[in-house]
């Protein structure tokens, strides 16, 4: 087995016997974020063909890996060989800004008065207070263009539905545990729903299929 | 072409799964068992990744509108073309005007049906796999039902083939599934720890009702997280077979459908017994049992072994003469 150097940087670990997880942090933080940036762009531009799939998200990279062309083994230490290069950000994109009008309380949406009730403030303090951050996307996914976005002012931060909604409609906006996001299809929605646009986050007819990728920074706007 | 007459509890067009986009959160939307899945497309001299229907349940039905070879493999089925029995995972030959009917799924739950020759299909993002809950892929990007005709161009002289009876994998109740720690393993006590997968003392979980293709929840004794822990984690990547633990303490299997998950990943099912996965139905039992990396990994050569040595080449695949129908 090849030995792994004590020097590296990278936070290696496995995931079964096809996953690789790079850790880059313990918290949701810009800083770590961007480590995680760095390197999912990084791994892209090689395009190894070894490797199936990446999942950047907030503290983390995860590699899905094909096993009948590499090892957990060989491909840590390619990683660790090349790590140098996987920390900089010679690879990475500009972020892009997207402007995101939204229709703010309404039948649509669901949780504003809960929301209001939690916090103790008025729907239009909601509303200002959501729309006024330029959030950062740490992740996409669970489901196709579903954007994780950060970070959610404090004073409108509730935690998620103790049980999800089974369905709710495409464009819903919620908010949940310091974060908010968009629902891009009708689908199971554990947040809390203050919101809903006609923006379009994912078009598979079209690359790059997804509004928004990983970095990019997001600001909603009252419609 | 082909005409769906009953769609069973639910067909829909699989494939061996859309990958390379999880970065934007796109799910592979595989075929569940894709060791099936991986026989059929031999049986059939298909490529690795030709769409294939993977249905539930009996009634379903199936009128042939031209002369065309197919497979049927998975779930060990009662059916019939034109009332002759057909064997199970084995290709057969089907006349134009003939009809396909299952009338009984005798073990297992998702079979798959294929032919020797190409659906008129659009690939989306790549791939025919139907992903049903953003409605893209596959056919319309929705399951099949009553009426729904689908052409299918070329024909390819296949020989016949068939596996042998006995090499067919298991799929009854109960599933013991083996798992490799996942990386909230260690938000779990001991004592949770043994309840879920030790060898002994372990929970016999049900299938719950609430099973589709995103994931499959269990019922039992519950978990309890160490009290240092949050029962939440900040999201991050998932892979198929991953056990995740909710704050109720009952484990959720993750299927081909999310990229990203919130909860406790206390396991991942070893790659050997993901194909069970497309097999659990509700009230089934399941049993886990924590193993090795390294024995999850030569099960997983074992697997491929296997499925190499069935189905290569075809038409010569066995002494087994399969359900010849003209």
């Amino acid at each position: 087995m090849t030995v792994l150097t004590t020097t590296s940087k990278l936070n290696i670990s496995r995931f079964g016997e096809d996953g690789i997880r790079i850790i880059f942090g313990e918290t949701i933080d810009p800083e770590v974020h961007e480590k995680v940036r760095n390197f999912y762009f990084y791994m892209k531009s090689l395009s190894l063909p070894e490797i199936i799939d990446l999942t950047p998200s907030f503290r983390s990279c995860l590699i899905h890996f094909d096993t009948g062309r590499t090892s957990f083994v060989r491909l840590s230490s390619l990683l660790r060989e090349k790590e140098a290069e996987a920390l900089c950000s010679g690879h990475t994109p500009d972020p892009v800004r997207h402007d995101i009008p939204v229709h703010y309380g309404g039948p649509d949406a669901l949780d504003m008065k809960v929301v209001c009730q939690q916090t103790g403030l008025t729907e239009s303090d909601v509303i200002a207070i959501h729309s006024e951050v330029i959030y950062t996307v740490y992740a996409v996914g669970f489901i196709p263009g579903f954007p994780y976005m950060g970070t959610l002012d404090s004073r409108i931060n509730v935690p998620r539905l103790e049980t999800p909604r089974t369905r709710i409609v495409a464009g819903s906006v919620g908010i949940a545990q310091g974060q908010t996001g968009v629902y891009p299809f009708p689908s199971p929605a554990g947040w809390r729903i203050i919101g809903r646009t006609d923006v379009r986050l994912f078009n598979p007819e079209k690359e790059p299929y997804s509004l928004l990728q990983i970095g990019d920074k997001v600001k909603f706007i009252n419609a | 072409m082909i005409e769906i007459i009953h769609q069973g509890i639910m067909t829909c067009i699989v494939d061996s799964g859309r990958y390379g986009y999880a970065a934007v959160g796109v799910p592979p939307s595989a075929a569940l068992d894709s060791f099936a899945y991986g026989v059929l497309n031999r049986l059939l001299a298909q490529n690795g990744h030709a769409p294939a229907l993977e249905v539930i349940g009996a009634q379903f039905s199936l009128r042939f509108h031209r002369n065309i070879i197919c497979a049927l493999t998975g779930a060990r089925v009662r059916a019939s073309l034109d009332d002759k029995p057909l064997n199970p995972w084995t290709s057969f030959s089907a006349a134009s005007g003939s009809v396909l009917k299952v009338h009984e799924v005798t073990e297992g739950f998702r079979y798959y049906l294929g032919f020797a020759g190409s659906m008129a299909l659009e690939r989306v993002i790549g791939r025919f796999a139907t992903n049903l809950e953003c409605r893209f892929g596959g056919y319309q990007g929705r399951a099949l039902s009553v009426g729904d005709r689908i052409n299918i161009d070329g024909f390819n002289d296949i020989p016949w083939g068939a596996i042998p009876g006995s090499t067919i994998p298991m799929m009854k109740s109960p599933h013991r599934l083996r798992v490799t720690a996942g990386p909230e393993y260690h938000y779990f006590s001991e004592a949770a720890q043994k309840i879920f997968a030790d060898r002994e003392g372990r929970t016999v979980y049900d299938v719950s009702a609430t099973i589709n293709r995103t994931g499959i929840r269990l019922e039992g004794q519950p978990l309890t997280f160490r009290n240092d822990v949050d029962k939440s984690i900040i999201s991050e990547g998932i892979l198929p077979g991953t056990v995740q633990i909710p704050g109720d303490g009952l484990p959720i299997i993750m299927l081909y459908e999310r990229t990203i998950g919130g909860y406790a990943r206390i396991a991942r099912v070893i790659r050997a017994d993901l194909d069970r996965l497309a097999h659990l139905k509700p009230g089934d039992y399941v049993l886990f049992e924590i193993i090795g990396i390294d024995e999850a990994e030569r099960l997983w050569e074992e697997r491929q072994q296997r499925l190499a040595s069935l189905t290569s080449p075809v038409g010569r695949l066995s002494g087994i003469s399969p359900a010849r129908v003209s």
